[in-house]
């Protein structure tokens, strides 16, 4: 499966679109977002002035459980957690203190958690959610739009919602009636909004 | 006496031979950098002498090149200093620019985003004026860069590249009055240059600013300054203690038509302006000292020939 299905850069100045491609596509890799853009169609009218941003992302279904970050060793009255992965440490050991309370959590080392005196399964430890990465995919997604959007732009209006997005931005006010425009791009996109 | 200016490029071991020599020629040594085992001289030189320098050069591993960015003192104006900008292309330019021999400052400016909100303040103004050229570095619209291009240009006295993505054609077509210098299909973009059709566009650049700033010697040879640049600032160096104390990396910054000092203005000005350069003539008579828009620094404005009726 090709890592981006529709991805078009439609601008009222030929050579200026180019380059905005470009712009997108290297912002997007950047941000390692290019792996999770199913469809993508970005307008821009530096006449008007206004960019616009439509597209749809593909399904984030992981969540990371502790599982996946620490091996679960059950001793006799502690439960050691080794890390292998301590991107989601934080959010992990917010979690432990929230449930067993911060005397039954000790960390000794950076890589190392331990859990004494709790009498839950060790299977439960493992399934605990303890991030869902699609939450920050909104964040950075806008973040990215900001940086490939022409300078200046600072008046936006976003949307997200069912994994689909709409970025609008200009540096007037959007009087226009938006959502037409944006309906539009969609269906170039084959997509509804 | 007419000095050029060169790069001298050269094995550390016995160095300061080559240092001396070109103390002792008569030239001047604007800045030095020793990086690792390898030690860079930009220098201006006489010009008879460059071919002795380059044989003196040879047995300690030396190499001598032309560089005449050596000397200036090059603004690389961008609309602000947002990541749209930076790193890619703008530090790419003035670093670019950097290794040649020019001494490159970014100026960033505070409204300068957008089309109809762009704008140039007085400060920005001012220090860009302190330059010895502009170049601007816009964006890839054609519409926005001759939109905005009238406004960010308002009393900007030094000559200007201009850099964007249209073509250096339309580029000519839309920017009046004109500027000096166009280089297209460089205009916004977010990766590192390092393909060798986007390094050809850099040597472009740097073929435009050498090309506008030839121009610009051209025009001070008609009417010569009073005294050197290099000169000024080998007197000063030898002259102010304090400029040795000053942790910049270019304490003093040579110009085509004057010198930057980066040193307190309200301490220091009355003290160059009494430096005598020679046979009692000091650099007061023969030169502006004014406050820098830079910081609290010094900038000196030499006098031409014509002005003055010296030069020495």
């Amino acid at each position: 499966m090709p890592a981006i299905e529709y991805f078009e850069v439609e601008c009222t100045e030929p050579l200026g679109g180019e380059y905005y491609k470009q712009i997108t596509n290297d912002v997007l890799l950047d941000h390692n977002l290019l792996r999770v853009m199913h469809k993508l169609h970005v307008f821009i009218d530096p006449k008007i002035p206004l960019f616009i941003a439509v597209g749809v992302v593909k399904k984030v279904t992981t969540l990371v459980r502790v599982r996946d970050i620490a091996n679960v060793n059950p001793l006799e009255g502690k439960i050691i957690l080794s890390i292998s992965d301590e991107t989601y440490l934080a959010p992990m050991l917010k979690i432990f203190w929230e449930r067993f309370g911060k005397d039954h959590v000790e960390q000794p080392d950076r890589f190392t958690v331990i859990l004494y005196g709790v009498s839950v399964d060790p299977k439960e430890i493992e399934e605990t959610v303890i991030a869902n990465p699609s939450e920050a995919l909104y964040k950075d997604l806008i973040y990215a739009l900001r940086c490939i959007a022409p300078e200046g732009f600072r008046v936006r209006k976003e949307t997200y919602g069912n994994e689909k997005f709409s970025f609008v931005a200009s540096e007037d006010t959007l009087t226009e009636n938006m959502d037409a425009r944006i309906k539009e791009k969609f269906a170039l996109m084959g997509e509804t909004p | 006496m007419i000095l050029v200016p060169i790069t001298y490029r050269g094995g550390i071991y016995r160095h300061n031979e080559i240092i001396d020599l070109i103390e002792d020629l008569g030239g001047y040594i604007v800045q030095k950098h020793l990086i690792a085992q390898e030690v860079v001289l930009q220098c201006f030189v006489p010009k008879d002498d460059v071919e002795l320098i380059r044989t003196m050069g040879k047995p300690l591993t030396g190499d001598v090149i032309d560089s005449p960015l050596v000397g200036t003192e090059i603004a690389v104006v961008i609309p602000s200093l947002e990541i749209h900008h930076l790193p890619h292309p703008a530090c790419d330019i003035a670093e670019y620019v950097r290794r040649l021999g020019a001494k490159s400052n970014m100026i960033g400016m505070a409204r300068g985003v957008g089309k109809r909100i762009a704008g140039i303040n007085d400060e920005e103004r001012d220090v860009i004026n302190e330059h010895d050229i502009a170049v601007y570095v816009l964006g890839n619209f054609e519409t926005c860069i001759e939109y905005k291009m009238q406004i960010i240009r308002r009393g900007i006295e030094v000559p200007i590249v201009l850099c964007g993505a249209p073509n250096k054609e339309a580029l000519q077509k839309i920017i009046n009055p004109p500027v000096e210098g166009y280089v297209g299909n460089v205009g916004r973009f977010m990766h590192r240059t390092k393909e060798s059709d986007e390094l050809a566009k850099l040597d472009e650049i740097v073929a435009e600013i050498t090309r506008v700033l030839e121009k610009k010697r051209e025009e001070i040879a008609k009417d010569p300054l009073s005294v050197s640049p290099a000169r000024l600032m080998d007197v000063i160096r030898e002259q102010v203690p304090a400029i040795h104390e000053v942790t910049s990396p270019t304490p003093l910054t040579v110009q085509m038509s004057g010198l930057r000092v980066k040193l307190p203005y309200d301490t220091y000005a009355s003290v160059l302006r009494k430096i005598e350069i020679e046979d009692g003539i000091t650099i007061g008579d023969v030169a502006d000292i004014l406050p820098s828009r830079m910081r609290d620094y010094i900038i000196i404005r030499i006098h031409l020939f014509s002005e003055t009726n010296m030069v020495i």
